[in-house]
């Protein structure tokens, strides 16, 4: 059984001493964290914060005994309620994993077993830790479960599969999982990463409950000092698997002691509302007239058809060196939009003038050429690079393509390399020798080597650290303005597009609910799902910016 | 070349490779170490291994075991070889096209595949020799058209997986033509799995051909080893060593070229590598 009444105690619920893990030999380096100390008391949320490769996965990893083969622990310990866990083993280690501790991950959908209904899933969870239980009496726990995750229906949900779940859906019912053996601790992975920002506010909150209805002590992992500002109790700070600084949130966040602790802060995008720029005059580069799209999801043989209504009458113009951001949840169609625009899907009906030239009415060779005019950064570096193509050939095959000599195009893939922050050598390395910014700044080089007149970025800076992403915003600030870029930003993050764009577009279900100057749209939203979204911004509280206030407004915006 | 670097350290797949080495230097050496052809009687029939000088024995008719041995590891490596890269062009091109263009060709190729998978295999290539006259060009011919369903359903699906990648989909934004994105960058990052099937294709080529042999539809004016074992097997009794020495090529060989082809899957595609050192 699990220790739910056991006596309070002032023990720690995890006590983390001098851990030391070693990685196997021939990595980048000979540990992954070393001399990591914390502890965690019942009812704390405590953050594990750093960049990718700081180690902070690998503590949690440690935590659970769940450390990859070849890695291990060389020094120190982890104690959860004062029981170390190392010296347990089989059927212990089981009962200790889902039972005193529970986990959260990353991408709820990789976690959930496809085959299996939801229900059945947590049930599983209980009936390995407490035994068999009646049918009725699992079924209520289940659904008592699911109802305070705050999932509606319930009774329904319990009979899904992962598939038909949204994403909040998912990560809710992992939480349910993770609840199900009332465990003093939780471990959650960057829980909210993978999720929008309204549905990341919701699942936060629903933890931060969850731990003050149970008394839980919480670790929670992320890299955004924004959701430390809103939940933590406590904060530890991880820089390549050494602990730069440790304290009270509110303490760390408003005096950090460690620069790099302060410049993590500082990279956090702020909002800076800048005053809006004249609109210019003049065609638009690019124009979206009435773009129209629905998606048809075929599902078994005698239900209907599922239709989602991806762009619903969608029009927009751009100018020349503005930058336009497109905002919204997930599911509501800002991804569609960017691709429909590239003519990488379809749309069902509208007009898309590029230059006067109506991208949809081409096809063959004349569409190659209007493609030289667009261009596109994706969300995923590591995705959109060809891995076996060398970094230099993926920037010159774009003018190659359009006939320029190869020895042309490489020296100028190397100048434009040079000019996103990397060296002319990089161009005959492969990409997987780049990190995650490094690659963003490749995919940058290459949609810009063209000379595109519109450049849409698609979610180009979410995968990317807070620090790194604040650079990739600069380089592109500052390429807008030297090549008088007009650029469509797709983002869910709405600090990053109050930080970059001059006008916003706010979409909901493939329509635009909202649309004006960032300034206006962002410090005075006319409508409530608008107002939601900025609501649920992560450290806002503690970010605090006139442009985000509704209140007074603030004297220097006003 | 870090691939060629971790298959040399990958020790079943260097065995087999040894062994294939082995079979392939049989096979140029045969007009060296037997000039004569392995039709000639050139002993006492049934004279047993070691008599007559005759290293692995004789057959029936007197015929030299270890010569058709030699002669037939040309025939068997040749057909296994040429049918499988029959079956890759046919299998290739087709699960290429659909898994690209999509839609209603996608969806007729694949028809059209079923169709070819759900007749048994060697009842079909049976048929097909038994149809046309058995030769050395029909039997790659028949061989590649009953093993090329694998290939174009793996290629297509590779296809398919590899067009909605965002460097595909980068490539067509940069304006690079169809052709040069598919044989660019699609077909590259899906020729290790292909690359896989393809050497085990060779393996399965080559015991369709002796089966054919055995059942006597083989090229009647090559020795091969499936012909050798099926004209023995009525006197396995008298002289086990005329069918049970050519087995033993088919076996080592086929199991070669398989140590060969799961070695290099592990070199190739190392996330689903059974196990890393």
């Amino acid at each position: 059984m699990t220790d739910a009444k056991a006596p309070v105690s002032t023990a720690p619920v995890l006590a983390v001493d001098g851990l030391t893990i070693a990685l196997p030999r021939g990595g980048d380096r000979a540990h992954a964290v070393e001399d990591v100390s914390f502890a965690i008391q019942r009812d704390e949320v405590v953050c594990l914060v750093g960049e990718s490769g700081s180690g902070k996965s690998m503590i949690a990893h440690a935590i659970l005994s769940l450390l990859p083969s070849g890695v291990r622990v060389a020094g120190g310990a982890v104690a959860v309620n004062g029981r170390d866990v190392a010296r347990l083993s089989g059927s212990d280690l089981r009962a200790f994993r889902g039972g005193e501790a529970g986990m959260i991950f990353q991408e709820p959908l990789s976690s959930l077993n496809p085959l299996k209904r939801v229900g059945a899933q947590i049930a599983e969870t209980i009936r390995t830790h407490q035994g068999a239980l009646p049918r009725d009496a699992m079924r209520a726990r289940v659904e008592g479960l699911l109802a305070q995750v705050g999932l509606p229906t319930p009774g329904l949900l319990a009979r899904s599969y992962p598939f038909e779940l949204s994403g909040g859906q998912r990560q809710r019912v992992m939480i349910a999982m993770a609840m199900a053996n009332r465990p003093a601790l939780l471990v959650a992975d960057e829980p909210t990463t993978a999720l929008d920002v309204t549905t990341q506010a919701q699942i936060l909150r629903l933890i931060d409950d969850l731990r003050r209805e149970r008394g839980m002590g919480v670790l929670l992992i992320t890299h955004d000092f924004g959701v430390v500002a809103d939940v933590a109790d406590r904060v530890v700070v991880l820089r390549g698997g050494r602990v730069v600084e440790t304290g009270s949130a509110e303490a760390v966040l408003r005096r950090p002691r460690d620069p790099y602790t302060r410049a993590l802060i500082d990279a956090v995008p702020r909002a800076r509302l800048r005053p809006p720029a004249p609109r210019p005059e003049g065609a638009p580069v690019l124009s979206v007239e009435d773009l129209r799209k629905t998606f048809t999801v075929r599902r078994g043989l005698f239900q209907p058809p599922r239709r989602v209504v991806a762009a619903d009458g969608l029009s927009l113009s751009l100018h020349q060196g503005e930058t336009l951001a497109v905002v919204g949840e997930s599911g509501s169609g800002k991804s569609t939009l960017g691709r429909m625009i590239m003519r990488l899907t379809e749309p069902d009906g509208g007009a898309i003038r590029l230059g006067g030239e109506d991208l949809r009415s081409l096809d063959g060779e004349a569409l190659r050429q209007a493609r030289r005019g667009l261009q596109i950064v994706f969300q995923d570096p590591f995705a959109s690079l060809d891995p076996r193509q060398k970094v230099g050939d993926a920037v010159a095959r774009g003018p190659m393509a359009y006939g320029t000599p190869r020895r042309e195009a490489m020296a100028t893939a190397r100048a434009l390399l040079e000019r996103v922050g990397l060296t002319a050598a990089a161009a005959e390395r492969y990409p997987h020798e780049f990190s995650g910014g490094q690659r963003q700044r490749i995919c940058i080089a290459r949609a810009l080597v063209l000379r595109p007149q519109v450049l849409i970025a698609d979610e180009a800076v979410s995968a990317l650290d807070v620090s790194v992403q604040a650079q990739v915003l600069a380089l592109l600030a500052e390429l807008r303005r030297e090549m008088r870029l007009a650029m469509i930003f797709i983002t869910h993050d709405l600090r990053i597009a109050a930080e970059i764009a001059d006008r916003v577009i706010v979409l909901q279900k493939g329509r635009i609910v909202e649309e004006g100057a960032t300034r206006d749209v962002f410090s005075a939203p006319r409508e409530a799902y608008t107002r939601a979204l900025l609501d649920a911004i992560p450290g806002r509280r503690f970010f605090e910016h006139p442009g985000f206030t509704r209140e007074p407004v603030a004297p220097e915006v006003a | 070349m870090d691939a060629l670097k971790a298959f040399l350290r990958h020790p079943s797949g260097m065995a087999g490779l040894v062994l294939i080495l082995a079979v392939l230097a049989l096979a140029a050496s045969a007009p060296v170490l037997y000039p004569e052809s392995p039709w000639e009687m050139v002993a006492t029939p049934f004279a047993p291994p070691g008599e007559d000088g005759m290293r692995l024995g004789a057959d029936t008719l007197g015929r030299d075991v270890a010569a058709g041995i030699a002669h037939g590891a040309r025939v068997s490596l040749l057909i296994g070889v040429a049918s499988a890269l029959a079956a890759l062009v046919i299998g290739v091109t087709v699960g290429a096209l659909a898994g690209y263009a999509g839609g209603g060709l996608d969806a007729a190729l694949m028809r059209m595949t079923e169709l070819f998978q759900t007749i048994p295999a060697f009842v079909l290539a049976i048929l097909l020799v038994a149809t046309f006259t058995p030769s050395l060009a029909t039997i790659v011919a028949t061989i590649g058209a009953v093993s090329w369903p694998p290939l174009a359903r793996l290629t297509r699906a590779e296809f398919l997986r590899l067009r909605r990648r965002e460097f595909v989909e980068a490539a067509i934004c940069q304006g690079e033509r169809t052709a040069r994105v598919v044989f660019g960058h699609v077909l590259p990052n899906a020729v290790s799995p292909i690359l896989v099937t393809a050497s085990l294709t060779v393996a399965s080529a080559i015991l369709i051909e002796s089966a054919l042999s055995f059942l006597g539809l083989g090229d009647p004016n090559m020795m091969s080893w499936g012909f050798m074992v099926g004209s023995a097997r009525s006197s396995i009794r008298q002289a086990w060593w005329a069918s049970v020495f050519p087995g033993l090529a088919i076996l080592v060989t086929v199991l070669a070229i398989n140590l060969f082809g799961e070695g290099l899957s592990d070199v190739l595609n190392p996330r689903i590598a059974r196990r890393r050192g």
